[in-house]
């Protein structure tokens, strides 16, 4: 197809999930307001409202309803997307865990936000991070072309049948969720073909084909769920990776599979990102490269499942590396990213020096310099020291 | 069709092998809600003590012969709520959408996702059987226990009396959500309760329906495994569980003309034994006021 005549649109990180939602045709969408994912919903609401799109939609009256919901219409058959935020995500974190566990695809949009207390409703990755052990698998992006592309992706990938696992494409909240950038809309009919029609039968209610879904299952038996439920974790590395080259095939996009690097091939030194930090970061290795630094940026795209072998790919040969968590891992005096990271590295067989950063919290900014200026501190220390560095917090 | 005749020509739709307690009136419900509804018909048990019979599945053995789930304890009607849309969606409105849920699914944590789906009108029957209190996990009160009502979280002491508070009474805050249906029904009472199984299942196919069950538990109220009708009569005799309907709006209350004294029915269950004839005396006004009330509902 010729990517030429797709429409150029300037629109914000939350329209961008709305239309993605849209482009893929859910059967069924379930709308529940709460900052700064509530445009994603109103937009989709509007669609319908003007007869552009022909999705059943239910507002509920809590996120766990919302959840709730779309599980009753997944397990039915259909096709379905939601959207959620911060307090939103942990109150739907009941029929989340279940979700995943009853091998439900679908995408849920998250516009990440930093957790209560204290009070905010402003932008961090505290929300999502927090659930990355609920059995989803979980994309962060960079930018609103890039949400909009991971949604269609993301029901290609959750209904894999190698994989049949529910996604979320997390987008850092303001930074994204209300940034208005330049987003390129595929044709209706290129996406319709790229994503076939869902059919279910793992697990359905019909009278047509009776089935107990969910019977109470005990140790003996309970295993089998979750090996294959971690094996479809494992396999969904190579789809996501199959479904970046078919998407580009069709689209002329594509973002790495699992990870995406910049600069890397001569790098002394690697910045880990993750979400919309990486932008800035881009620009940061440019400077820190023009002031004589040997620095490459790895974004790492995937945090479940985590690619842990790629990372130790790329810093394998690496003199150290910092990670920069818009979120913190209570009990380990690091970020999220950070500690699994370390773990992937864990095997490398020798030492390579590391420093956890920690910042974005609650909305705060970070900036080029900021990030100059921990380039230099990682580039500093990491060239006398091997081993885990100070954790350094953007103030 | 004769109720009778309806109930000896359905098939049972429970497969063998469940394990509720004798005398379970939940159970017999079940049975009975399944014989109208038939295989044309999706379940949903919340945990509770007909989950935990084991009519969810138990392993790879089947507890229905009909597609049924365990939904969460607080989200079978928002579940449900998506299991309809998509069958309206897939344009087949003639599967009966139904959940089979307790008093704790029903009228504490599962209260805001019926409430819900009721204001949204979503098309299924909801049957709440309420046996007024958690008598799954050792018989801890509920919004729906009883005033007086001796149960593990509410135990009589010293100083303190059974359950202090009254009960959450659901039959008319679902009726005033405005839905195409709301009833009360008791198996003492299986005529009727059949007939407003029928209607439920009707009215669902236009919106919202709900449907009340007065469920005797020997284990946990303490009486005789052969006096659950017999308890479920006098709970109806007295007024204590009265049965109406609210269909489109419209009232129907079977008034008992010269209702027996509610001690008739609580000096049956143990879990009422402590009270003093003091506090008899102040369930019979609670009992009465309430009656006064559903009169004047029903005769507007």
């Amino acid at each position: 197809m010729n990517t030429n005549q797709n429409r150029i649109v300037a629109i914000s990180g939350n329209k961008s999930a709305a239309m993605g939602a849209a482009l893929s045709r859910p059967d069924l969408i379930a709308a529940y307001p709460i900052t700064p994912q509530s445009s994603v919903v109103e937009s989709l609401a509007q669609m319908i409202a003007q007869g552009d799109l022909n999705s059943t939609m239910i507002q509920v009256e809590s996120e766990h309803s919302a959840m709730s919901v779309v599980q009753g219409a997944a397990v039915a058959g259909g096709r379905t997307f939601t959207a959620t935020s911060a307090q939103g995500l942990a109150l739907m974190y009941e029929p989340y865990f279940r979700m995943s566990t009853l091998r439900l695809p679908m995408v849920m949009a998250i516009a990440t936000r930093e957790m209560t207390s204290p009070e905010t409703v402003w932008s961090g990755q505290q929300d999502a991070v927090s659930v990355r052990d609920a059995g989803w698998i979980q994309v962060y992006v960079e930018n609103n072309q890039e949400i909009l592309d991971m949604i269609i992706q993301g029901y290609k990938i959750a209904e894999h049948p190698d994989v049949l696992l529910p996604v979320n494409v997390c987008y850092d909240g303001f930074y994204l969720s209300h940034l208005t950038e330049r987003v390129e809309i595929p044709h209706q009919p290129a996406v319709d073909d790229f994503l076939g029609v869902y059919h279910a039968d793992h697990v359905s209610l019909d009278p047509d084909t009776p089935m107990a879904v969910d019977p109470l299952t005990s140790g003996e038996i309970l295993w089998r769920y979750r090996k294959g439920h971690l094996d479809a974790m494992q396999k969904a590395l190579q789809v996501i990776e199959q479904t970046d080259d078919a998407f580009e095939q069709v689209f002329g996009r594509r973002y790495g599979g699992v990870i995406d690097t910049y600069k890397m091939d001569d790098a002394d030194f690697v910045i880990v990102t993750m979400g919309a930090t990486t932008g800035t970061a881009r620009e940061a290795v440019d400077v820190a490269r023009s002031l004589g630094m040997k620095i490459g940026l790895l974004k790492v795209r995937f945090l479940r499942p985590f690619p842990d072998k790629k990372i130790r790919e790329i810093l394998s040969g690496k003199q150290g590396f910092v990670v920069i968590d818009k979120n913190v891992c209570f009990g380990w005096n690091t970020g999220v990213l950070y500690m699994e990271i370390k773990a992937a590295i864990s095997e490398l067989g020798h030492p390579i020096s590391s420093m956890p950063a920690i910042g974005g919290l609650g909305g705060a900014d970070i900036s080029v310099d900021q990030l100059v200026t921990c380039i230099q501190v990682l580039v500093k220390q990491g060239s006398q020291q091997p081993g885990q560095l100070d954790t350094y917090w953007f103030q | 069709m004769n109720y009778i005749d309806l109930i000896r020509q359905s098939e049972d739709l429970v497969t063998a092998g469940m394990s509720a307690c004798q005398g379970c009136g939940a159970e017999l419900c079940l049975r009975r809600v399944l014989q109208v509804a038939g295989r044309n018909t999706i379940l949903s048990i919340p945990p509770g003590c007909m989950a935990g019979a084991g009519v969810v599945g138990w392993n790879f053995d089947n507890g229905l012969k009909i597609p049924v789930h365990i939904p969460l304890l607080d989200n079978t009607a928002s579940f449900l709520s998506g299991v309809t849309n998509m069958y309206q969606r897939k344009n087949r409105p003639d599967v009966n959408i139904i959940a089979f849920a307790g008093d704790g699914a029903t009228a504490d944590c599962g209260f805001q996702s019926l409430s819900g789906a009721a204001e949204r009108g979503e098309k299924l029957l909801y049957i709440c059987y309420d046996n007024e209190g958690y008598m799954n996990t050792g018989f801890q009160r509920s919004s729906t226990s009883s005033k007086g009502s001796r149960t593990s979280t509410t135990p009589v002491g010293k100083v303190q009396d059974g359950k202090s508070q009254n009960q959450k009474y659901m039959p008319l805050i679902m009726a005033m959500h405005n839905v195409e249906y709301v009833a009360t029904a008791s198996p003492s009472n299986m005529k009727d309760m059949v007939d407003k199984v029928t209607k439920g299942i009707q009215a669902s196919k236009k919106g919202f329906a709900y449907i009340h069950i007065f469920s005797p538990c020997p284990t946990g109220w303490g009486h005789e495994t052969d006096q659950t009708i017999e308890v479920a009569r006098k709970a109806v005799k007295s007024n204590f569980f009265p049965l109406f309907e609210v269909e489109q709006g419209k009232w129907k209350l079977l008034d008992n003309k010269n209702p027996i004294p509610v001690s008739d029915l609580l000096n049956l269950l143990r879990k009422f034994s402590h009270l003093s004839p003091d506090d008899i005396a102040q369930i019979q006004e609670l009992v009465d006021k309430r009656m006064d009330l559903l009169r004047k509902l029903s005769a507007a």
